[in-house]
C-alpha cells in the first residue's frame, strides 16, 4: 500500500510539474505572439495559441492520469509544448528564433501520431508507422535542411532575426526545399486521411462508436491542415484563414479525446450498476447486464464445462469459439488459474481492456453460479445422450439376437422337423431312404446347438457367472481371431455388473483389433486395486480409431462410464490402439 | 396338385420341395423372394402357393403382401403363408383379404405330412386355414368385461377352435369321434351364443369366428 501511494504522489507531482510548465509556456508564447514586431511566421493569435496548447497539455494530463500505460497522454502533452515552441518564431533574440523555426513543424508529426494511433496509443500497421515516419523526417530533416541555406531576409520572413543556423546563403535551394516540405506535408495529410477512411469503413459499428469523436475532429483538422498548405503552396490566395481553420480544428482534438475519455469513465461508471444489478436480484440475466455494463449488444457468453474440456452455453450445448482472425473477440475469465468463462464481444472492446476486465471481475461471482449450473446442464444432456445411445445399442442387440434365432436355430429346427416328417412318411414303405434323411436331420441338429451355444454366449458367457472374470477372460483371450496375451491381478469376484462390462470391454477391443486394427497381436491387462478395477487391451495395429467409427467405442464408453468408471482411448495413427477403463469394483 | 414354394432360405425351400414331392403333390417351381414369385406363378398357374412370410428384402413380412397380390392377380391361386411366429393380427389380415383360399401355418406345421396335405388340400378347395396355435392364443388371451366364451362349455370351446382352424363339420366330427349330426348341434349353440350369423360357407364361419374371438 505504501509502495504503491509512493508511485501514486510520484505519478502526481510528475504531472503537477508538467502543469506548472505547460502554464508557464503558454503564457510565455501567448507573449510573444503579443508582442509581435515583423511579419510572423506564426500566424495565430493569442486565444488560438492558448486554446490549442492548453488544451492539448490539459488534455494530455487526464488522458496520462487516466491510462498511464498509453502513449496518448504523453504525446499530446508534447504537442502542446512543440505547440507553443512554434511561438518562439516570434522571439527577437537570434538563438530563440532558430531554435523556433527549426521546431516549427514538431507539432504536426505530433498530430499525425494522435490519429494514426488512436486510441490504442500504438501505431498498429506498417502503413501507419511509415506515414508517421515520414512526417518526422518532413518536419525535422528537411525543415533543418532548408535552414541550413535559408536567409532570413528573403526566404524565411522579412524583419526576423538572424537565422543561426545558416552556413551558406542559397535562396532557390531554401525556398525550393520549404516548398518541398509543404507538398510532402499534403500528400501525407491526404495519405492519412485515407487510411482513415478506409479504417472507418472496416470498423464494426462499436467501434466507430467508440472512436467517432476523435476521428471526426482527425479528419477536420487532415482536412483543413491539406488546405491550409495548398493555400501556401499557391501564395495564400485566401490570405490568413485557412489556418485559422487549421488552428480551430486542431484545438477540437484533444476536446474529441478527452469526449472519448468521459465516455469511457461512464462506461466504467456501468461497471457500479452491474455490481448494484447483480447483487440485487439473482434473476437478472446476466448476459443483458454484461451487454449493457459493457455497450455491446452482441456480448455472448460461453462456460468452461470441464468434464468435457469445452465451452458450452447456458444451455449446456457446445460454444465454438471465435479464432483469432475472426471479426469477434474473446476475453477468458479465470479464476485462481482455472478458466470459469469466455466473453465474446465486439473487437472493439479490446482498446478499452480495463473496463472488460472490471465487468469481468464484477461479475465474477455469478459468472462462477452460472459455470456451475451451465456445467451440470452440458452433464446431464451428456448423460441423456449416453442413455439414449445405450437404449439403441440394446435395441439393436435385441435384433440381432432375435434376427440370429430366426435365420439360424429356428430355422435349422424347421428343417430337423421336415426331415423327420420325411423320415416318417419314407419309413414304412422305403428304409433304403431313411438313412441319409436322418444323417442330414442329425447334422442340422449339430449345428443347431453350435449356434445356440455361441448365442447365449454371445448374450452372456457361462464362465463369467461361474468362474469370474479372470477365467473368462483367460478363455476370451484363448478363442481371440488373433494372439492375445493375457495378464491378470484379480484376487477375488468383482461386482456382476463390473465384471460383465469389463468382459465386453475386452471381447470388443480384441474383435476391433482383429477386424479394423489388422493387428497382429494384442496384450490385455486386468488388474484390481484399491477399489478400482483398470482393463487395458492394447493392439500392434493401425490405430487412428475414433468414437463413432462404427467399431463399438463409443458404446464401450457408455457402458463404462454408466458404471461410473473412466474410458480411455489412445490411437494414434499408425501406432496400434490401446483402450483402457477403470471401473470402480468396492 | 400343383403347388409353387417361396422361401428366401435354400435349406427349407428343399426342404419343403422333398416334403411336398414325399406328400404326392407337384412341385411346379421354386422362388426365393416375391419378385421372383410372381413370373413363376404366372407361368405355372399354381392351385396353391406356399410362402414364407419374412423374404428380402425386408424381412418383414413380404410373404404377407405376396399374398395378397397372388389372390389379386391370380383369384383361383390359394396362398399358404409360413411363419416361425404365432401372429394373430397377421392371420386376420390374411383371412379378411378375401374369400377364402388362404392359410396361415407356422413352419413346423409342415413335418406332419398329413396335417400339411390336409391344410394344402383346404385352401386349394377355397376354405381356410389357420394354425392352432395361433387359434389357441386367439381363445385363450384374457378378456375384458362380460366374456361370451364363458357361457360355452368345455366342449363348445374344443369345437369353436376347430372351426376357427378352418376345418369342416365333418372334419371336427372325425377329429372328435363323434357324429357330424353332434358338431352341428354343438355349432349352432355356438353361434347363437356368441350371438353369430349361420353361415354355410366354411371361409366366412371361420372369418365371423376369428374376427370375434380377435375383437372380444
Amino acid at each position: 500500500m505504501g509502495a504503491a501511494g509512493d508511485h501514486d504522489g510520484r505519478v502526481r507531482a510528475k504531472l503537477a510539474l508538467l502543469g506548472a510548465a505547460g502554464l508557464a509556456s503558454g503564457a510565455g508564447a501567448a507573449w510573444l505572439a503579443a508582442n509581435r514586431s515583423f511579419v510572423p511566421y506564426q500566424t495565430a493569435t493569442v486565444p488560438f495559441c492558448l486554446l490549442v496548447g492548453w488544451s492539448f497539455i490539459g488534455c494530455g494530463l487526464i488522458a496520462w492520469r487516466q491510462q498511464p500505460r498509453n502513449r496518448l497522454g504523453p504525446v499530446m502533452i508534447f504537442m502542446g509544448f512543440a505547440w507553443f515552441a512554434t511561438f518562439l518564431t516570434d522571439a527577437r533574440a537570434p538563438l530563440l528564433f532558430t531554435g523556433g523555426t527549426a521546431v516549427q513543424s514538431l507539432y504536426l508529426a505530433g498530430l499525425a501520431y494522435l490519429v494514426l494511433s488512436f486510441p490504442s496509443g500504438r501505431l498498429s500497421g506498417r502503413l501507419e508507422r511509415g506515414l508517421f515516419w515520414s512526417a518526422i523526417a518532413v518536419t525535422t530533416v528537411v525543415q533543418f535542411a532548408a535552414m541550413l541555406v535559408a536567409d532570413s531576409g528573403p526566404v524565411l520572413c522579412s524583419g526576423c532575426p538572424a537565422n543561426l543556423l545558416e552556413v551558406g546563403r542559397n535562396d532557390g535551394l531554401a525556398g525550393w526545399l520549404l516548398q518541398a516540405e509543404r507538398i510532402a506535408g499534403a500528400v501525407l495529410a491526404v495519405a492519412a486521411l485515407v487510411l482513415l477512411v478506409s479504417r472507418w469503413q472496416r470498423a464494426s459499428a462499436a467501434q466507430r462508436r467508440a472512436v467517432a469523436p476523435v476521428l471526426w475532429a482527425g479528419w477536420a483538422t487532415l482536412i483543413a491542415l491539406a488546405v491550409s498548405v495548398a493555400n501556401d503552396i499557391a501564395a495564400q490566395p485566401f490570405g490568413q484563414i485557412p489556418k485559422r481553420v487549421l488552428f480551430a480544428a486542431v484545438a477540437t482534438l484533444p476536446v474529441a479525446v478527452v469526449a472519448v475519455l468521459l465516455q469511457r469513465r461512464l462506461a466504467r461508471g456501468a461497471v457500479a450498476g452491474l455490481v448494484v444489478e447483480l447483487g440485487g436480484e439473482a434473476t437478472a440475466d446476466l448476459r443483458e447486464a454484461l451487454a449493457r455494463a459493457l455497450g455491446d449488444p452482441s456480448v455472448e457468453l460461453a462456460y468452461w464445462f470441464g468434464g468435457g474440456q469445452r465451452y458450452v452455453d447456458g444451455d449446456g450445448r457446445p460454444v465454438q469459439l471465435p479464432g483469432l482472425a475472426a471479426n469477434r473477440a474473446t476475453t477468458m475469465v479465470e479464476s485462481g488459474g482455472r478458466p470459469v468463462a469466455a466473453l465474446i464481444h465486439d473487437p472493439a472492446l479490446r482498446e478499452n481492456p480495463e473496463l472488460v476486465n472490471s465487468v469481468c471481475a464484477a461479475a465474477g461471482l455469478r459468472l462462477e453460479n452460472e459455470r456451475l449450473q451451465a456445467e451440470l446442464r452440458a452433464r446431464l444432456a451428456e448423460l441423456q445422450d449416453s442413455r439414449a445411445r445405450m437404449a439403441a445399442s440394446a435395441e439393436a442387440e435385441r435384433r440381432r439376437i432375435e434376427r440370429d434365432l430366426h435365420d439360424g436355430t429356428q430355422q435349422r429346427l424347421v428343417s430337423i422337423s421336415m426331415s423327420l416328417g420325411l423320415l416318417e412318411s419314407k419309413l414304412p414303405a422305403d428304409p433304403e431312404a431313411a438313412a441319409p434323411i436322418a444323417r442330414t436331420a442329425r447334422h442340422a441338429l449339430g449345428a443347431a446347438l453350435d449356434e445356440l451355444r455361441e448365442l447365449s454366449q454371445g448374450i452372456l458367457p457361462g464362465i463369467l457367472a461361474e468362474r469370474g472374470l479372470p477365467a473368462a477372460l483367460e478363455e476370451l483371450c484363448g478363442r481371440a481371431a488373433l494372439p492375445a496375451r493375457l495378464e491378470v491381478a484379480i484376487d477375488r469376484r468383482l461386482p456382476a455388473q463390473v465384471e460383465t462390462a469389463a468382459y465386453f470391454l475386452v471381447s470388443e477391443a480384441l474383435t476391433n483389433a482383429a477386424k479394423h486394427a489388422q493387428a497382429s497381436q494384442a496384450r490385455v491387462a486386468a488388474r484390481c486395486a484399491d477399489g478400482l478395477l483398470t482393463v487395458k487391451v492394447a493392439d500392434d495395429g493401425v490405430g487412428g480409431a475414433a468414437p463413432g467409427s462404427g467399431s463399438g467405442l463409443r458404446g464401450m464408453a457408455d457402458r463404462v462410464e454408466a458404471l461410473g468408471g473412466k474410458f480411455i482411448l489412445c490411437s494414434p495413427d499408425g501406432q496400434g490402439t490401446a483402450v483402457r477403463a477403470e471401473l470402480p469394483c468396492a | 396338385m400343383r403347388v409353387v414354394v417361396a422361401d428366401d432360405a435354400v435349406i427349407l425351400r428343399e426342404g419343403l420341395a422333398l416334403l411336398l414331392q414325399a406328400a404326392g403333390f407337384e412341385v411346379a417351381g421354386l422362388a426365393a423372394d416375391a419378385e421372383e414369385l410372381y413370373p413363376l406363378v404366372e407361368q405355372c398357374r399354381p392351385d396353391v402357393v406356399v410362402v414364407d412370410i419374412r423374404m428380402p428384402p425386408t424381412h418383414t413380412d413380404e410373404g404377407l403382401r405376396a399374398a395378397r397380390t397372388i389372390r389379386l392377380r391370380w383369384p383361383g391361386t390359394g396362398v399358404l403363408v409360413l411363419s416361425q411366429y404365432v401372429r394373430p393380427a397377421y392371420a386376420l389380415e390374411l383371412l379378411s383379404e378375401g374369400a377364402g383360399g388362404v392359410g396361415y401355418l407356422l413352419k413346423e406345421r409342415v413335418s406332419d405330412l398329413r396335417e400339411l396335405t390336409s391344410g394344402i388340400e383346404r385352401i386349394a378347395a377355397g376354405g381356410s386355414v389357420l394354425d392352432p396355435k395361433v387359434v389357441e392364443q386367439l381363445v385363450g388371451r384374457p378378456r375384458h368385461g362380460a366374456d361370451r366364451l364363458g357361457r360355452l362349455t368345455g366342449r363348445e370351446r374344443g369345437v369353436l377352435a376347430l372351426m376357427a382352424e378352418g376345418r369342416s363339420n365333418k372334419a371336427i366330427a372325425e377329429r372328435l369321434f363323434v357324429t357330424e349330426h353332434t358338431i352341428e348341434k354343438h355349432v349352432k349353440n355356438i353361434l347363437a351364443a356368441l350371438s353369430l350369423p349361420p353361415s354355410p360357407d366354411d371361409h366366412r364361419r371361420v372369418l365371423a369366428v376369428v374376427t370375434f374371438l380377435n375383437s372380444q
